[in-house]
């Protein structure tokens, strides 16, 4: 069993690295030379978009994973942090007129010192109460920016929105592609660093017993502040990011509701506290939301359910995920790459056993 | 023994009160370096509370508690922790995810003093106070496989790893059995051979005659005697408090008629 586990391990490591390095160089052909030598599915611009968005959940997920997986604080506002950073670089940008590289940086910076300061009052909170107070928050945010003025004006463009200036560069869906999936690799970097650091095993030691670690002389407090601004900072790189690749941003499309459920669903599906559960969790479920929303070139009819409703049918299944990971693979799918479990029945009927009462 | 000019630790008058009761009332004692001392006393009697008024769980309502002679009393948990003062909890908190090992390690990891320890160094002192308490042969398992003697041990490890100079054990001896309990004398004899003050909650007499020169007895948050064990048990206001007054009458007519223990 071990070695079979071993196999799958090396299968799923040289596989996944093939189709990373492909995804990653392949692109540099250019689409142009794609498409006249006929690759498939890269000569397609909607890939390339989908890939994008692919990264940049990859980043909200392993960001969430910080907060929510390795300290066990379940927040479900962080797309308030997204927003911050599409909304600090946006304006920045777009009313300061400065360059988008260097507006980038303050995403991070801006959303972080937000968690910071909400952190304080909000990790006070235990369970259910924080994960209620931090999707009031994020919830919150997304209605300040869109309702404050200023002498009159709206002063992040209100209900209209904030408009960038497109970014002048070679190839821009090549630009965002490969910024976003920096991004992405700085995510998980940082993820695979805090696991081995101080830092890490007390933010661990919390999400197990906090009163025991405080006893234990872990800084509970700062621990859980810095972890919630650390998922923060990433977060909001990705908002940054994300307001100029998509050079208009609203409510709508900076705060999402839905997008904090889904990085948390990545997160589990994958597999939490891990370093590349997230990102596996993220890949697997947003090529899932393309194709039940039907924006994938590959697509099939569902049956009873017109076009139009294939968003609502995706949310409905997403809800039914949530549920089936919860209870059959509370490890994640990235427990089967380890070599330690491999699917099977009984695996399903032990993490029953293990989730149920 | 000569105690030193400041006692380690010294609680003066500290009280704790939850609503309208006062869990630890009006406490005073003091516990010099390289002491054993036991806390005895009937369940209610706020022997916990008291330890975590010590460990800065909990907010003092009166009184203070002085560590070397500096007040310690709102400091928060984990500095009280790095100042020196380790415990364990009476229903044992291990990390339910990590190994023995780096259940242990976490102490080494923050514990006290102002050395910085990278995760590497924290599992070499992890490995070796598994040595000291015994579990040396189960490192590598998950907490989840451990004994509830086991259990009771890493709590201990955990705590020892953090280089205390005081260590709060609260009941680390409740529920096993007399053999375990012997063993568990053994390691808290160890612990205390390596130079760190002890003070012990116990339940189990043979625990505090055998390991403690003196016993501090609380009832209803106050200090009913304190004293050399053996002396104390005999106190005729412990016999009350702890196994009621009839059976302290009969005892004290016992005694008096010549056929009492001693």
């Amino acid at each position: 069993m071990i070695a079979s586990g071993r196999r799958w391990r090396r299968i799923f490591v040289v596989v996944g690295g093939i189709l990373a390095a492909y995804a990653l160089l392949a692109p540099l052909t250019s689409l142009d030379a794609a498409q006249s030598a006929n690759v498939p599915l890269l000569a397609d611009r909607l890939w390339f978009r989908i890939a994008t968005y692919i990264a940049m959940f990859i980043v909200m997920a392993t960001a969430w994973n910080i907060i929510g997986g390795i300290a066990g604080y379940a927040a479900f506002g962080n797309v308030a942090f997204f927003g911050i950073g599409a909304y600090t670089t946006g304006m920045l940008v777009a009313k300061a007129k400065w360059p988008f590289l260097v507006s980038l940086p303050f995403a991070p910076l801006v959303s972080a010192a937000f968690a910071g300061l909400v952190g304080l009052p909000l990790l006070r909170l235990r369970g259910h109460y924080f994960a209620v107070a931090s999707l009031g928050v994020g919830v919150a945010v997304g209605e300040l920016v869109q309702n404050i003025d200023y002498g009159g004006q709206p002063l992040f463009g209100g209900a209209s929105g904030l408009f960038l200036p497109i970014y002048s560069v070679g190839n821009r869906d090549l630009f965002f592609f490969y910024l976003m999936v920096a991004a992405a690799a700085i995510a998980i970097g940082i993820t695979w660093w805090v696991l081995r650091s101080r830092f890490g095993y007390g933010l661990i030691a919390i999400r197990e017993n906090e009163e025991a670690a405080s006893v234990l002389g872990v800084n509970t407090t700062a621990y859980k502040v810095a972890a919630f601004a650390l998922a923060a900072a990433l977060t909001g790189l990705a908002g940054g990011i994300f307001c100029q690749w998509s050079v208009f941003i609203n409510q709508d499309n900076a705060f999402p509701i839905e997008y904090n459920v889904q990085m948390i669903l990545m997160a589990l599906l994958g597999g939490t506290g891990t370093v590349f559960g997230p990102a596996a969790g993220a890949v697997l479920l947003q090529l899932l939301i393309q194709f039940l929303g039907g924006s994938l070139p590959i697509s099939f009819e569902i049956p009873f359910v017109s076009t139009d409703a294939r968003p609502i049918v995706a949310q409905v299944f997403l809800g039914v995920l949530l549920v089936v990971v919860v209870i059959f693979v509370p490890r994640g799918v990235i427990d089967f790459f380890g070599g330690r479990s491999r699917l099977s029945l009984s695996y399903l009927r032990r993490s029953l056993r293990e989730t149920s009462l | 023994m000569s105690a030193p000019a400041t006692p380690q630790l010294e609680l003066r008058n500290v009280t704790k009160r939850f609503g309208g009761v006062a869990a630890v009332d009006g406490v005073t004692f003091e516990v010099a370096k390289g002491e054993i001392v036991g806390i005895i006393g009937p369940n209610g009697a706020g022997k916990t509370t008291l330890l975590n008024c010590i460990s800065g769980l909990h907010r003092l309502d009166g009184g203070d508690i002085r560590w070397e002679g500096a007040s310690i009393a709102g400091t928060a948990p984990h500095r009280i922790a790095r100042l020196g003062i380790g415990r364990t909890f009476q229903i044992v908190r291990p990390f339910g995810s990590m190994t023995v090992r780096e259940n242990a390690a976490i102490g080494a990891l923050f514990g006290s003093g102002n050395i910085r320890r990278g995760p590497k160094e924290a599992f070499v002192l992890a490995d070796q106070v598994l040595d000291l308490v015994g579990l040396k042969a189960k490192a590598g398992h998950p907490v989840s496989a451990l004994t509830i003697p086991d259990r009771k041990r890493l709590e201990v490890a955990r705590a020892v790893a953090t280089r205390p100079q005081l260590l709060l054990l609260d009941e680390v001896m409740a529920g096993l059995n007399n053999v375990e309990i012997d063993e568990a004398l053994e390691m808290v004899r160890a612990v205390h051979a390596t130079g760190v003050t002890v003070l012990l909650i116990e339940h189990v007499m043979r625990v505090i005659v055998g390991v403690c020169r003196r016993a501090i007895v609380l009832d209803f948050g106050q200090v009913l005697a304190q004293g050399e064990p053996e002396a104390v048990l005999r106190d005729e206001r412990v016999i009350q408090a702890y196994l009621g007054e009839r059976y302290a009458k009969r005892l004290g007519a016992e005694s008096r008629n010549g056929h009492g223990r001693s």
